[in-house]
């Protein structure tokens, strides 16, 4: 598979840019995915399994993610694919976050969006 | 979460609706993902089963067109091009193999923009205009009325010579009182009425009716209250109104404070009790409704007098017919005790619905069948258009079996073709239908019934998609079964050029069909515009142009003797007579085609008086002198009603020539004498005849009529008539100058020319005329094209074999001949066909047409020659270009 500009990735599609999101605190599996995404929106973001393997058959091809072996498998229990980031991946998608934290930026100074509480 | 070795069933057939290419990799891992939904403890419960059905429908919806989008047709391996047929795949999902089809179909339609563009628009035309008639029958014959069991009402007239009329109180009564079937008799008469103390003199619409009609019509109270049986009981009755919703809102403003004050109605106090809410009540189109106590003459209530019909609920499991023979036994009863003149009416008993929509059914019906009709064309059309083309298409097809698609699978792809084609039109169709409904509804005749609005609702838009559906089931289905045909020696045989001579038979069949139909719509056409032009030139006897009509009522209570009424007529006369620019003016109590009328039974003096079953009866009208001379009706012997001819002088009477000829044939008239049944019997001599004109409809036979002198009868009610030159609405307000200078509180209304009464009696016909001459336009056009479709195709196809015989030596006229010969035996079988329908329909039509026959020569003749003049010049067009084909040419394209 040939290596791809990170810039030539962008900008993410929302459903790739979630599966990102969700791969990034660890391995998951695909329905296990859609939870976290259902969660962290709030139900925003529904994925259905078209969507999902869609997009992650995609994220395969251009190497975001790649399938990993569970750490404990037991035995005689369901087969299941897990997927998590690759370096590419991370790469990929913490670029994507700069240039989405640049147009919300870029959106306060023009006080279309409220200043954030100071921390 | 599931941790079950293998997905459910379930999972895995749901799992099958997503593309191929998602399934190859991912097949199970959607199956366990579906599963995990499926048990996830959050999405329990009914309503989140079916969100997650609707989730899991879009998603794959979308994971579809995604992939259809992105799907290229690969490329056929080299080898492929001579390998065996392959065994045929494993069947596909289904929405898959559907949006393959529609979208192919839909390529198809744009490289083919020129038959899109028709059968679209033909399908549309057919499609809308079937709805906006749809829409007219639902309204008026399918919809059931707004109530509770409405099967149970009915309504209750007289009947006498075969002539509805009216029944009279006491009878109404009697029959309440003893009827076994009946659970509630209501009465209801409903007349002009004189409203005065608010500003002009104005007329409302009154009905005069009991409690129990209004609670019968399903009446309730917007405002205040409606009225109690005892206020509408005879005796009892009070000077109670309640006004209909329309006239609350558009003459008294809507404002509530109307309940409570007092209205001067035929110049009697009525106290304003209440309000009725809209609905079915407005289709009697009453301003005002009043107790039948208030009715504007005491001579109402007894008998002979007939003056009001009257509506009735069955008990429940009785039928009209049984209501029929129960109110008919009692009035046979009360005939014995109370004999009429000429016969006392025997009952009728209606269904409502019925007695609301009667008159209007066959038209409607009609009209439905041509509309059907027209559709039936556009479909033998475009199913001809799609065979033309299925024909070569063959090697398409033929391809494609080869390639493994099944029977099965070519049938379903030409019909998804046809059925997108016919929904598309479909969807048009509505639009059109839409705009067509508001045509139709401004050019109503104001006879046709109907009691809700009318709007293209949930039941038109139903039936549009299922007569969507089925005529693309039907237009396509002749493609459908040649596709799946289509063998492979065909295509292996190639050369598209040899159509086989079954297949254009069969396309023979459908236009011969097509034109055969034209024929019947256009001769039916024909019946009613020969009907139409025959009653534009009816004898009415008078003539119209220039004339002005009015009416006025007084009311009894201030005229309460024949003196005064006598008094104010005679003066009203003088005032008419001299409005500027007016030649005559009289007055007349049924100007003819107003709808009024009245009859009374006669016996010419010295002849045996009949039992008063027998007497024979004549029409009655009243009239001042210069009656004839107004209305141009000529007089034929003796004299005019004179203005010496009043209250106290000798009974006189003139008559037409139908009643001359009918008592006194071959003798002069004037001078006989005539006993007019009473009561009281009054005896009048003859001293003139006059033309006979035509009385309710231009249509009608003109009946035998006796005219008494206004001055003479008198009566409350008048109609005016002037004669005059000059601006319409002068002649009107002087008209209405002329009687309120006698009497300021007297309003006239119907303030009306002769002539919109003449066209009003000739509006539906022209309605007829109109919508069936530009179905059966559009029929011929249709059918036109079509032959010109098929002969352009057969000639397409016969190409090669003229070139030949060209080359062989045939003339271009020998050519043009055996081409239009093939196309005149065509057109032959169409008008054997299509004049034996049309005489079918004829006769159906017989009833409705005047002084036409159903099987009338000159439209049975016209009509095939003009269809087969139009169906050969299609074929000739055609024909001609082959004649010019240069044989040589020709031959080398093989």
């Amino acid at each position: 598979m040939a290596r791809r500009s990170v810039d030539g990735m962008l900008p993410l599609t929302p459903a790739v840019l979630h599966i990102l999101l969700a791969l990034a605190d660890g391995d998951l599996h695909g329905y296990a995915i859609a939870r976290r995404v259902d969660a962290a929106t709030d139900g925003q973001v529904r994925m259905g399994p078209g969507t999902l393997y869609g997009s992650i058959q995609r994220m395969l091809d251009s190497a975001l993610v790649e399938e990993s072996t569970p750490r404990h498998r037991e035995e005689g229990a369901e087969r299941r694919r897990y997927y998590r980031l690759t370096p590419f991946g991370r790469r990929v998608l913490e670029s994507e976050l700069g240039r989405l934290a640049a147009v919300v930026d870029a959106a306060r100074a023009r006080q279309i969006l409220p200043m954030p509480d100071p921390a | 979460m599931s941790d079950h070795p293998r997905p459910s069933r379930v999972a895995r057939l749901v799992a099958r609706c997503y593309p191929r290419e998602l399934r190859a990799q991912y097949a199970e891992d959607i199956a366990r993902f579906i599963d995990d939904q499926r048990h996830d403890p959050a999405r329990g419960g009914t309503f989140r089963r079916l969100q997650l059905a609707a989730l899991l429908s879009a998603d794959a919806a979308r994971s579809l067109t995604a992939a259809l989008l992105r799907r290229r047709p690969p490329e056929p391996p080299a080898a492929a091009r001579w390998a065996p047929p392959l065994p045929p795949p494993p069947s596909e999902p289904f929405m898959e193999t559907l949006l393959q089809d529609i979208r192919f179909a839909c390529r198809t339609f744009l490289r083919r923009p020129g038959f899109t563009a028709i059968a679209l628009l033909t399908l549309c035309l057919g499609i809308g205009a079937n709805s906006a008639i749809f829409t007219l029958v639902n309204a008026v014959l399918i919809r059931p009325l707004p109530f509770a069991h409405p099967e149970q009402l009915a309504v209750i007239w007289g009947m006498s010579g075969g002539q509805r009329q009216l029944l009279s109180i006491p009878d109404v009564e009697e029959m309440r009182a003893r009827t076994r079937v009946f659970q509630e008799i209501g009465l209801m008469r409903t007349q002009s009425v004189n409203l005065t103390g608010t500003g002009e003199p104005d007329r409302l619409i009154g009905s005069f009716i009991s409690a129990a009609t209004l609670h019968l019509l399903g009446a309730r109270q917007a405002l205040g209250r409606l009225f109690t049986p005892d206020e509408t009981a005879l005796g009892h009755g009070q000077p109670v109104a309640v006004l209909s919703y329309q006239a609350w809102k558009s003459r008294f403003g809507g404002e509530p404070d109307v309940v409570g004050r007092t209205l001067v109605l035929n110049g009697r106090p009525h106290q304003v009790i209440g309000v009725a809410s809209a609905g079915l009540l407005d289709s009697y189109q009453s301003d005002v409704w009043l107790p039948i106590t208030s009715a504007p003459n005491p001579a109402w209530f007894t008998r002979p007098a007939t003056t009001v019909w009257a509506l009735g609920r069955m008990k429940p499991g009785f039928t009209p017919a049984d209501g029929e023979r129960d109110l008919g036994a009692i009035a046979a009863d009360l005939a014995r005790t109370y004999p009429v003149p000429g016969g006392n009416p025997t009952i009728a008993v209606v269904d409502l619905h019925e007695s609301i929509t009667g008159g209007s059914r066959f038209m409607l019906i009609v009209l439905f069948g041509a509309v059907g009709a027209v559709l039936l064309i556009v479909c033998v059309n475009i199913a001809n258009l799609q065979l033309a083309r299925a024909t070569t298409r063959d090697r398409e097809m033929s391809l494609r079996a080869a390639l493994g698609a099944g029977r099965g699978r070519l049938i379903r792809q030409v019909l998804t073709e046809s059925l997108l084609l016919s929904v598309i039109g479909g969807a048009l169709g509505l639009l059109v239908g839409r705009w067509a409904l508001g045509v139709l509804v401004a050019s109503l005749p104001g006879g046709l019934p109907i009691t809700t609005p009318l709007t293209l609702d949930a039941t038109t838009v139903l039936f549009s998609i299922v007569v969507a559906v089925a005529t693309g089931v039907f237009f396509g289905a002749p493609a459908a079964w040649h596709g799946a045909r289509a063998g492979l020696q065909d295509a292996l045989r190639g050369g598209a050029q040899t159509g086989s001579v079954r297949r254009i038979d069969a396309r023979s069949v459908l236009v011969a069909a097509e034109l055969a139909l034209c024929i019947v719509l256009l001769a039916s056409a024909g019946l009613f515009t020969r009907s139409l032009v025959a009653l534009q030139r009816a004898r009415t006897g008078f003539d119209p142009a220039h004339v002005l009509t009015a009416e006025f009522r007084l009311p009894s209570v201030k005229y309460d003797d024949s003196v005064k009424v006598i008094n104010f007529m005679s003066t009203v006369l003088e005032r008419l007579r001299a409005i500027p620019g007016v030649q005559s003016a009289a007055l007349v109590d049924a100007v003819p085609l107003s709808g009024n009328f009245g009859s009374i039974a006669y016996v010419p003096e010295g002849e045996p008086r009949p039992a008063p079953a027998d007497a024979p009866s004549a029409g009655i009208n009243l009239v001042s002198d210069g009656y004839f001379r107004t209305l141009g009706i000529p007089l034929i012997a003796g004299r005019d009603v004179a203005p010496t001819d009043r209250l106290g002088t000798e009974p006189v009477i003139v008559v037409n020539q139908a009643f001359a000829d009918r008592v006194w044939p071959g003798q002069p008239a004037v001078g006989h004498r005539v006993v007019l049944i009473g009561p009281p019997d009054i005896t009048a001599r003859v001293v003139g005849v006059v033309g006979t004109t035509t009385q309710m409809t231009l249509s009608e036979t003109p009946l035998p009529q006796i005219f008494a002198p206004k001055l003479q009868a008198g009566g409350i009610f008048a109609s005016i008539a002037l004669r005059g030159m000059g601006d319409e609405g002068a002649l009107t307000r002087g008209l209405q100058q002329a009687v309120w200078s006698v009497d300021r509180d007297q309003p006239v209304w119907k303030i009306r020319s002769l002539e919109s009464l003449v066209e009003r009696d000739l509006s539906p016909a022209r309605f007829t005329v109109g919508l069936i001459g530009a179905f059966a336009a559009l029929a011929l056009l249709l059918g036109i094209v079509g032959v010109y479709g098929v002969m352009s195709f057969v000639v397409t196809q016969r190409t090669r074999e003229v070139g030949i015989r060209m080359a062989l030596g045939a003339e271009a006229g020998q050519v043009v001949r055996l081409i239009v010969r093939r196309g005149a035996a065509v057109v032959a079988v169409a008008v054997a066909i299509g004049v034996a329908g049309a005489l079918a329909a004829g006769r159906c039509l017989e009833s409705r047409l005047y002084q036409v026959g159903g099987a009338d020569p000159v439209t049975m003749v016209a009509v095939p020659i003009v269809l087969a003049a139009a169906a050969l010049a299609a074929c000739w067009l055609p024909a001609r270009r082959l004649a010019r084909v240069n044989p040589a040419v020709t031959l080398r394209t093989e």
